[in-house]
Order: C-alpha cells, then structure tokens, then sequence
C-alpha cells in the first residue's frame, strides 16, 4: 500500500519533529501491543469465568427450586409463603472498582453474613425450609459472581477493539506514514544540496573565466 | 495544511493519552497485608485517583498461606512488570521470601527469586491472575522506569 507523504514545511525543524513523533509512536506502537495481548489473555479468562459462572447458578438455581419444591411440598404453599413474608433480610454487596491494564472493571462480592436466629416460626417450619434458605442464599453469590465476570467480559471486549485499532492505525498508517515523509524530506535536503554544489560550481566557473 | 496540523496535535495527544491509561491504575502506596486484614473494605489509592478494591477472599487466602511475621513482609498489591518489546514478566520484591512462597504455592512448583526479581512464563502468568485477581497488578516497564506516571 502506497503510504501517503504528509503536507509539511521541508524545513530541518520539521525533519526533526517528524523523527521525534515517529520514535514516539513506535514506543507507543509496542505498548499498545503487550497491552493488548494483555488485554486478550485476561479476555480469555474472563471467558472462561464466565461460562463456569453461568453453569453454576444454572445448577444453584436447581437444587435451590427442588429444595423450595421440597419444603413447600412438606408445609403446603400457604404455611410456607406466610413464614416467608416475615423472613426477608437485608443483603449486602460490596462493590468496588479495579484495575487491569487500564481498564476498571467492577468487582462484586457479596458480605459475608453471620447466620442469625431465623424470624420465622421454628415450630411451624422444619429444616427443609432452612435448606432452601441457604440453596438461595448460594444463588446470590453465584449471581453476583456472573454479573462480575459478564460485565468484565464486556469491558475487556470493548477495550480490546478499541486497541486493536490503534495498534492497527500505528503499524499500517500513522508509522508507514511518518517514515515516508522522513525519507522524502531527507531526498529533498539532498536535492538541494547537489543544486547548491552546482550553482557554487557555475559561479566559481563564471569567477575564474572574468 | 492547518487542518493536517490539528490533525497531528490531535494524533499526538491520542498516543500520550495511550501512555498515561496503561498505568493509571498502578497503586500510589502499597499496603501490608496485616493491614489489609484488619480493614472492612480493603483497597489502595491509585496514581488516578481511583481506588483499587481487594477481595476479602483473597486477602483471606494469602493470609493462610502466611505466618504472622510473613504477613507484615508481604506488600499489596503484587505488581508484575512487563518490559515493553522484550515480552518478560517480572515480579519485583525486595527479599522476595514471600512472594516466592506465594508463587511457587500457586503454581505448585519451585520459584526462583534471582536479585530480587522472579521472572515469569506467559502461561505462570495466567495461573497466578486467576487466582490473584485483585491482589495482583499490572505494570509496564519501557527499558527505563515505569510508562506514562
């Protein structure tokens, strides 16, 4: 591809700008791409993390509704649904932000809760609705879990798009760019150089001859 | 031709901020991970401003593996260099007793600390970011010091 000359002055200060910007998109040129490999392996891995997340709650999901299924089956879905209006709690889950190779990505975790005594009846109820109590519980780990890894996925993703194409732009435009430019200043410095020997020469001639 | 001029601040000001994004999360001070287990939401100031989050089971995992006095030594987070054009990752620890231990724990095999550095293959790396999500970072390296702080 016929890379094109930029418009500058073909002057020795812009020879020396040109030379400046190139050394400095070349350093930039193999940041981008350690980054970007970077970028990818971690893309990779959140891959991976995502698809283990997601057959995990897939699988939390089911032991928790066949426990839920269980205890409803044992206590009836009235009796059951009535301890359950009194039993909800607060969940926390502590968010923050990190950082990989440039991009923050959020993190969820969620805050470990010590068990406390159950608010609803313990006559009324047995301990398969403490089962199922728990079963959720795990689904909102595993939630949180996919949630992290999903949106990591996406953010590693558009990141890495957005390297690619300046590690593209670098190598196949801005680079070849620049060097042609370099070298189509430095011919017409040469030019001119061989135009000044000969107008030195003519005038030594038209001296000597007078 | 002014619009080409504009064109070429516009570029440069691209590639510098490319600079400064591939270390903006790197930690202004790290913390000790005895520290670390003692706060309710542990994290680190970044060079950015932003806050770098640990998790609580990792700090929890890294405690296990350590004795009381190693966990004073250790300092969070663990930054792997990446030396720009050369492909070498490198952790750099001062005594490197514990980071060592750490490493070699994780990828269940023996670390060499050669003059307070381990250096690690691409595939190391992969295992010890899987398990040391957040208590490990990132950093890249030109020849001379640290990029873009």
């Amino acid at each position: 591809m016929s890379q094109q000359i930029l418009k500058v002055r073909p002057t020795k200060i812009e020879l020396v700008n040109l030379k400046r910007r190139l050394s400095l998109s070349v350093r930039v040129q193999k940041i981008v791409k350690d980054r970007l490999s970077i970028l990818t392996m971690e893309f990779l891995q959140a891959a991976r993390e995502a698809v283990e997340a997601r057959e995990k709650l897939i699988k939390d999901f089911d032991a928790a509704y066949k426990a839920l299924s269980v205890a409803s089956g044992y206590h009836g879905y009235i009796a059951l649904e009535k301890e359950m209006v009194v039993a909800g709690t607060g969940l926390k889950v502590d968010t923050g932000l990190r950082n990989i190779a440039g991009v923050r990505v959020p993190s969820f975790e969620m805050a470990e809760r010590k068990r406390e005594v159950q608010a609803y009846s313990m006559v009324d109820t047995s301990s398969l609705v403490d089962e199922a109590g728990r079963l959720f519980e795990e689904c909102l780990k595993s939630v949180a879990g996919l949630a992290e890894a999903q949106r990591r996925l996406e953010l590693l993703g558009t990141e890495i798009n957005r390297s690619k194409r300046t590690a593209n732009a670098l190598e196949h435009i801005i680079i070849p760019g620049l060097r042609v430019t370099i070298s189509y200043l430095k011919m017409k410095f040469e030019e001119r150089d061989r135009e000044e020997k000969g107008r030195l020469k003519r005038v030594k001639m038209l001296v000597a001859r007078e | 031709m002014v619009a080409g001029i504009r064109y070429e601040k516009l570029l440069q000001e691209c590639l510098k901020e490319e600079l400064r994004i591939v270390n903006s999360g790197m930690p202004q001070s790290r913390k000790k991970l005895s520290e670390l287990l003692c706060e309710a939401r542990p994290y680190v100031p970044c060079h950015d401003g932003s806050k770098h989050f640990f998790k609580k089971q990792e700090i929890a995992y890294l405690a296990e593996l350590l004795d009381v006095s190693e966990r004073e030594a250790l300092l969070l987070p663990v930054i792997i260099m990446l030396e720009v054009g050369k492909g070498t990752m490198l952790i750099p620890c001062g005594e490197g007793v514990v980071e060592e231990k750490i490493i070699s724990h994780i990828l269940s095999m023996p670390v060499a600390c050669d003059g307070g550095i381990i250096r690690l293959y691409r595939p190391q790396l992969a295992v010890i970011r899987k398990i040391l999500k957040t208590t490990t970072q990132y950093a890249f390296s030109y020849s001379s010091g640290v990029v873009g702080i």
